[in-house]
C-alpha cells in the first residue's frame, strides 16, 4: 500500500535520496535532503519523512530528538509502512526487541510483501526465539523469493529450530537436487551437507545418517567431520569392525586426542583393563613421542600393573622436567591405592637422587648414566604438591622449602608455596609467595593473573589492581579495562572480597558487571544471523544458538549469582541506614578518651575520602576522555549502543525491594542451574523471607529430588515447619496442597523430631551435625548449651579447613545467637588444629601481620 | 636418556629480579642497584644460563677501557651449586670468547678471584687465563680478602692466529666439562657492596 500522502515528484526523489544517504551512513547529508523537504510549508509535517529523520537523527547519536520525530512522523501516517519500519529499527536499536517486532508487524500490514521488512522481523524473531513467528517468516520469504538460496536454508532451518526434522529435512533435499555441482571445491555445498547430515542424526535416523555421509563424502571438504561422524555412528549402530579403523586412522591424524581412544577401545568392545593397557602400550610404541597413550592407561590400570607405568611415568616427567606432573597424575589422588604407589616411588626416588644422582638403586647398579641434576629438584617439587593436596601442611612445606633451596630461581616453586599457604588458612603468606614468583618473571600474565588472585583472596582489592594494572591499557584504569575486557574470575573474586569485607554495594557492582557481560554476550549473537546463513556455516550457528539458550549456566554466571543474592538477602534482613543516618553518630555515652579516638578516626577518614574522591574525580575525567575516544572511533561502527545506567555502589546498597533484585539474579539459575541443589537453596532462602509458602514448599522438593539427605536441606525443612506454625490463616486451596505434601516431607513428625532423626542417621558426617545444631538452637533458643556442644564436640581431627571456618562463622554471625565465650573456645580449637589459618589467630597479631606485609608490599612496590 | 640442554638467554627488565636472586645464593658479595642497571644496558655481555629451561647460572661483563687499553671485564659469572660440573659455566666463558673474537678489538679479558677459590682459577686456566697479579685486601667483607687478577691475553694471539684458538678453547671446555667454580666472586669498585 502507497503512502497516504505521496510526495510530488520533485519532493519524492529527495525523498529517495535521503533512503540512500541513510544507506550510505552520510547522516548530515541526510539531514539537510530532508530539511529541504520539511521547510517546504505544505510538508512540515510529512509522516515519512519526519520518521526518516528521525531515524538519521538517531545514528548521530540524538535519541530523544529521534523518538521525537520518529513519533510524530508516525502519528501523521498511521498507514505508512515506512513510518513503522523506521519505529520498528529505532526500538530495535535501543533492544527493545518485543516492541520492535510489533511495529513490523504493523509495518507487515500496510505491507504485506515487504522484503526488507520480513527479514529484519526475522532476524528479531529468530534473537527472540519466537520460533513459530519465525517459521511463519521464513515461510513467507520463501514463498516470495524462491530462487534465492537463504530462503531454502532459513525455511529448514526454522523446521528444524522446532524439531520438525522430517520436514526440515526435505526442504533441504529438494534443495540439495535443484542444486547443479559445478565446482570440484564447494566449501558452501559441503557445509550445507554437513548441516543435513545433522539432521538426521537429530532426527534419530542413524542408518539414514550413515547412508547420507557414505553417499556423499567425496563432496565434502570437511574430511575430520566426516571420519569422526562415520565413526560416530558406526559405534551408535554396533558396526564395531567398520568403527575399528575409522578411529585408528583418527589416532593417526591426531594422537593426543583423548577421545579417540576412548572411541577406538569401545570399538575393541573390551572392558579388561589388562587389554586395554596393552592397547595403550601398542599405540606408545607407534607413536613415542605423543602424551596421550603414556597418561590415559594410568586411569584403567591396577595393582602391579599400575606400579610399574605410573613409574615409567613419573621418572620421563621428572627427568624431562615437565612442570605440571603433578596436575597430570592428580585426578588419580581419588584411589588411595594409586595415591600409596605414588608416594612410595616418590619417596624412592628422593632418596636415590640424594644418594646417587639415579631414581633407584637398581639403576645405580647397573650402571645407568646419572638423571640430570634438575631430576632432584622436580622430585621434591612434585613431594610438595603431593603432601599439600592431602592437606599435611608441615610436609608440603619442609619439601617446597627444600626445593627453594635447591633451585631458588624456579618460579613454579614459589607459586606452589603461595597454594600450600593458601590451603592452610594463612591467606596473606599465600598473597606474599605468589608476589614474589611474580616479581621473578613480570612477563608472565598467568602468574600475574594468580597474584591478583590471591590479592583478592586476602581481601586486598587496591593491590590486585594495581597488579593487574601491569597488564591493562594504560590510558583507562585497570578495573574499567578488565571489565570492558569482559574478566569475569577478576570481577567475581572482586566482588567475593568486597562481599567478606562487607562492602555490599561494592560487591553488588561487581555482580552486575558480570551479569551485564552475559546479556551482552547474548546480543552479540545479533549479527551471526545473518552472517552465519550468508556463510553457511550452519552447524556452528545452530550451535551457537543453543549455547546462547543456556549460557547463565555458565559456573561465571553461578558464581555472581550466589554472591549477588546472598548479599541482597544481607541487605534485607540489616538494611544499611541512608547516608545521612551514617553521619549522625552516637557520641553521647563515649568516655572522652574513646570520643578523642573517633574523631581522630573520623579526621583519617575524612582525609582519606577526599584524597578518594580527588583520585575519583580525576578517574572520572579520564574515564569520560576515553569514552568520548571511543565514541569517535566508533561512529561509523555501532552508534547504537544504548547506555545502560551507571552501577553506582552506594544506591545498589540501598535497593528498594532487594529480595526483587535477588530473584532477577535467581530466575535464570533456577532455568538452567536446576541441577546444582545450591540454586534451590538458595530459592529457598529469599521466598523464605518473602514468607511465599508454596515457593519454599516448589524449592525444598526440587532440593530434595536432588539429594535428600542433603545437610542444609534439613534446615530448610526445619524453617519451613516453623513458617507453616507462625502462619496462622493460610488459604484453604494453598493448606489442601500443603497439607498433602508436608504428609510426605514431615512424615507426621515434628521439627524437633526430624531434627533428632538426622543426628541419629548422620551422627559422623560435621555438615548434619552443624545443621542438626543450628535447628535445635532456631527451634528452642533455651537448648543453646546441646547445640553449642554437638559442636564443639565433634573430632577435629577430622574436620577440613572449610568446615572449620563455616562453624566458626556460624558462632560469629549469631547463628547461635550471641555467644562470644563459646565463639572463643572454639576459635582456639580451631587453632591448635589448623595452626596457619589466619581467621583462628589471635586478632592483634593476625592485624599486624598483614600490616607488615602491605607496608613491606608498598615499599617493594616503590623500588 | 635426553641430554639436558643448555642454552643461555637474555637479562630483561622482566626478569632481572632472577640475576639478583642466583647472585645472592652464589657469591658472597652483594651487588648495587647500579649494577643491576647497567647490566640491562650490556646486552650480550650479561647472559641467563638455562639448564632444562630453569636459571641455574649467569654471566655478567662490561669493557674498560682504563690503562689505556680496551679491556673485557667479568664482573660475575656463576652457576647454582647442584648445577656445577655440567660444562654450564664453559657455556658461558665460551660465549664471552666468541663475543670478543666478534668484536676483534679487545687487548685482553680480565677477571678477579678470591686467592683461595682453587677450582674457579682452575677452571680459568682451562681456557688459557693466567695470574697476572694478586690484590690485597681487595674484598671488603670477606675472607681471604686478597684476589687474584686472571687474565687472558688476546693481542698476542691475535697476531700469530685470530679464528682458530679460541675456537680450540671451547672444543677443550665442553669435552672436559669439569668445572667446580660458581664462583669467582669478582666486583671492582662501584660494585661492591
Amino acid at each position: 500500500m502507497p503512502s497516504s500522502d505521496p510526495l510530488p515528484p520533485k519532493e519524492s526523489a529527495i525523498f529517495r535520496k535521503i533512503l540512500k544517504c541513510y544507506e550510505m551512513k552520510q547522516y548530515k547529508n541526510g539531514l539537510k535532503l530532508a530539511k529541504q523537504i520539511l521547510t517546504n510549508p505544505k510538508y512540515t509535517e510529512h509522516g515519512e519523512t519526519l520518521a526518516m529523520k528521525g531515524l538519521t537523527l538517531n545514528c548521530l547519536g540524538r535519541k530523544d530528538e529521534a523518538y521525537d520525530h520518529v513519533r510524530r512522523g508516525l502519528r501523521n501516517d498511521l498507514k505508512s509502512h515506512v513510518c513503522w519500519h523506521v519505529y520498528g529499527l529505532l526500538q530495535r536499536s535501543d533492544k527493545k526487541y518485543d516492541e520492535a517486532i510489533k511495529c513490523y508487524r504493523n509495518a507487515l500490514k500496510c505491507e504485506k510483501d515487504n522484503i526488507q521488512i520480513l527479514r529484519d522481523l526475522s532476524l528479531l524473531q529468530i534473537q527472540m526465539r519466537d520460533l513459530e513467528g519465525y517459521r511463519e517468516t521464513r515461510h513467507q520469504l520463501f514463498k516470495l523469493r524462491p530462487s534465492q538460496h537463504a530462503s531454502w536454508i532459513g525455511f529448514a532451518m526454522s523446521y528444524h529450530l522446532l524439531g520438525d526434522f522430517e520436514t526440515a529435512n526435505s526442504i533441504l533435499e529438494t534443495f540439495r537436487q535443484s542444486q547443479s555441482l559445478n565446482e570440484t571445491y564447494d566449501y558452501k555445498h559441503s557445509e550445507l551437507l554437513l548441516y543435513q547430515n545433522q539432521i538426521l542424526q537429530e532426527s534419530g535416523n542413524i542408518d539414514k545418517a550413515l547412508k547420507h555421509l557414505e553417499d556423499f563424502s567425496a563432496q565434502i571438504v570437511d574430511k575430520l567431520a566426516v571420519k569422526e561422524t562415520m565413526g560416530e555412528l558406526c559405534l551408535k549402530l554396533g558396526k564395531f569392525s567398520t568403527a575399528l579403523p575409522i578411529w585408528e586412522g583418527l589416532i593417526k591424524r591426531n594422537p593426543e586426542n583423548t577421545l579417540y581412544y576412548q572411541k577406538f577401545i569401545e570399538a575393541k568392545q573390551t572392558k579388561d583393563s589388562d587389554e586395554i593397557v596393552n592397547i595403550y602400550k601398542k599405540f606408545q610404541s607407534e607413536y613415542p613421542y605423543s602424551i596421550c597413550p603414556k597418561r590415559l592407561p594410568l586411569n584403567v590400570a591396577n595393582g602391579d600393573r599400575f606400579s610399574e607405568i605410573v613409574d615409567d611415568y613419573l621418572r620421563r616427567g621428572l627427568r624431562k622436567g615437565v612442570p605440571p606432573l603433578f596436575v597430570n597424575v592428580r585426578s588419580l589422588y581419588q584411589h588411595d591405592d594409586k595415591v600409596k604407589v605414588i608416594s612410595e616411588l616418590i619417596h624412592g626416588y628422593h632418596n636415590s637422587l640424594k644418594s646417587s644422582g639415579h631414581f633407584s638403586n637398581a639403576d645405580k647398579e647397573a650402571a645407568l648414566p646419572q638423571e640430570p641434576a634438575s631430576a632432584l629438584l622436580w622430585t621434591l617439587y612434585f613431594m610438595a604438591q603431593h603432601y599439600d593436596h592431602l592437606r599435611d601442611t608441615t610436609k608440603a612445606l619442609e619439601y617446597i622449602n627444600a626445593a627453594i633451596e635447591h633451585t631458588p630461581t624456579l618460579i613454579e616453586l614459589f607459586v606452589t608455596k603461595g597454594r600450600i599457604y593458601k590451603h592452610a588458612g594463612d591467606l596473606v603468606e599465600a598473597f606474599k609467595w605468589l608476589d614474589e614468583a611474580q616479581s621473578l618473571d613480570t612477563a608472565d600474565r598467568y602468574i600475574n593473573s594468580k597474584c591478583a588472585k590471591y590479592m583478592l583472596r586476602a581481601n586486598m582489592v587496591k593491590e590486585a589492581e594495581e597488579i593487574c594494572a601491569k597488564f591493562t591499557r594504560e590510558d583507562v584504569s585497570a578495573m574499567e579495562n578488565l571489565n570492558e575486557m569482559q574478566c569475569m574470575w577478576f570481577q567475581t573474586e572482586c566482588a567475593l572480597a568486597y562481599q567478606r569485607l562487607e562492602r555490599w554495594g561494592d560487591a553488588l557492582k561487581k555482580c552486575h558487571e558480570v551479569d551485564r557481560h552475559f546479556s551482552e554476550i547474548i546480543e552479540d549473537q545479533f549479527d551471526f544471523h545473518t552472517y552465519c546463513m550468508r556463510k553457511m556455516t550452519l552447524r556452528a550457528y545452530v550451535g551457537l544458538l543453543r549455547l546462547e539458550d543456556v549460557l547463565r549456566q555458565h559456573p561465571f554466571y553461578f558464581k555472581a549469582a550466589r554472591c549477588a543474592i546472598e548479599v541482597y538477602v544481607r541487605l534485607y534482613d540489616k538494611p544499611l541506614k541512608t547516608e545521612q543516618q551514617v553521619e549522625e553518630f552516637d557520641t553521647e555515652n563515649l568516655p572522652p578518651s574513646e570520643l578523642k579516638k573517633l574523631r581522630n578516626k573520623q579526621r583519617k577518614a575524612k582525609k582519606k575520602a577526599e584524597l578518594e574522591t580527588a583520585q575519583a574525580v580525576q578517574a572520572q575525567v579520564k574515564k569520560e576522555q576515553h569514552n568520548k575516544s571511543r565514541q569517535l572511533q566508533n561512529q561509523d561502527g555501532d552508534p547504537e549502543a544504548p547506555q545502560l545506567d551507571e552501577l553506582v555502589p552506594e544506591k545498589l546498597a540501598r535497593p528498594d525491594d532487594p529480595l526483587e533484585k535477588a530473584i532477577d539474579f535467581l530466575r535464570p539459575l533456577q532455568v538452567l542451574a536446576k541441577e546444582c541443589i545450591k540454586t534451590h537453596l538458595l530459592a529457598f532462602e529469599i521466598y523464605y523471607r518473602k514468607n511465599k509458602l508454596l515457593l519454599m514448599l516448589q524449592s525444598i522438593k526440587r532440593a530434595k529430588s536432588l539429594d535428600p539427605i542433603d545437610p542444609n536441606l534439613h534446615t530448610c525443612i526445619v524453617k519451613f515447619y516453623k513458617a507453616l506454625k507462625v502462619n496462622g490463616e493460610i488459604n484453604e486451596h494453598v493448606r489442601t496442597v500443603i497439607d498433602k505434601e508436608t504428609k510426605l516431607l514431615f512424615d507426621g513428625r515434628d521439627a524437633d523430631a526430624m531434627n533428632q532423626d538426622v543426628l541419629k542417621k548422620f551422627p559422623n558426617s560435621f555438615h548434619h551435625v552443624l545443621q542438626v545444631a543450628r535447628c535445635m538452637y532456631e527451634l528452642d533458643a533455651t537448648k543453646r548449651n546441646t547445640a553449642v556442644q554437638l559442636v564443639m564436640s565433634f573430632d577435629f581431627k577430622r574436620l577440613t579447613l572449610e568446615d572449620a571456618t563455616l562453624a566458626y562463622n556460624y558462632f560469629t554471625t549469631g547463628v547461635f545467637g550471641v555467644c562470644e565465650s563459646s565463639a572463643n573456645e572454639y576459635k582456639v580449637k580451631c587453632q591448635q588444629r589448623f595452626p596457619h589459618a589466619l581467621l583462628f589467630k589471635d586478632q592483634q597479631s593476625c592485624e599486624n601481620h598483614m600490616e607488615n606485609v602491605k607496608v613491606e608490599w608498598d615499599n617493594d612496590d616503590q623500588q | 636418556m635426553t641430554r639436558a640442554s643448555i642454552e643461555l638467554g637474555d637479562v630483561t627488565p622482566h626478569n632481572i629480579k632472577q640475576l639478583k636472586k642466583l647472585n645472592t645464593v652464589v657469591f658472597p658479595v652483594t651487588y648495587n642497584d647500579k649494577f643491576y642497571i647497567d647490566v640491562l644496558d650490556a646486552g650480550e655481555l650479561a647472559k641467563l644460563a638455562y639448564y632444562n629451561d630453569i636459571v641455574v647460572g649467569a654471566v655478567c661483563c662490561r669493557i674498560d677501557t682504563s690503562e689505556n687499553q680496551r679491556r673485557l671485564y667479568i664482573m660475575t659469572l656463576g652457576c647454582l651449586y647442584p648445577y656445577r660440573r655440567l660444562g654450564i659455566g664453559s657455556v658461558m666463558v665460551n660465549h664471552i670468547l666468541s663475543y670478543v673474537e666478534k668484536d676483534g678489538n679487545f687487548d685482553s679479558i680480565f677477571l678477579h678471584v678470591q686467592v683461595n677459590n682453587e677450582s674457579a682459577i682452575e677452571f680459568y686456566k682451562k681456557f688459557g687465563f693466567e695470574i697476572v697479579e694478586t690484590k690485597k685486601h681487595y674484598y671488603k667483607r670477606i675472607e681471604p680478602a686478597d684476589a687474584h687478577v686472571l687474565e687472558k691475553n688476546l693481542k698476542n694471539l691475535k697476531n700469530c692466529d685470530s679464528s682458530g684458538i679460541v675456537a680450540n678453547h671451547s672444543n677443550d671446555a665442553s669435552k672436559q666439562n669439569g668445572i667446580d667454580s660458581t664462583a669467582s666472586s669478582h666486583s671492582q669498585l662501584d660494585g661492591r657492596a
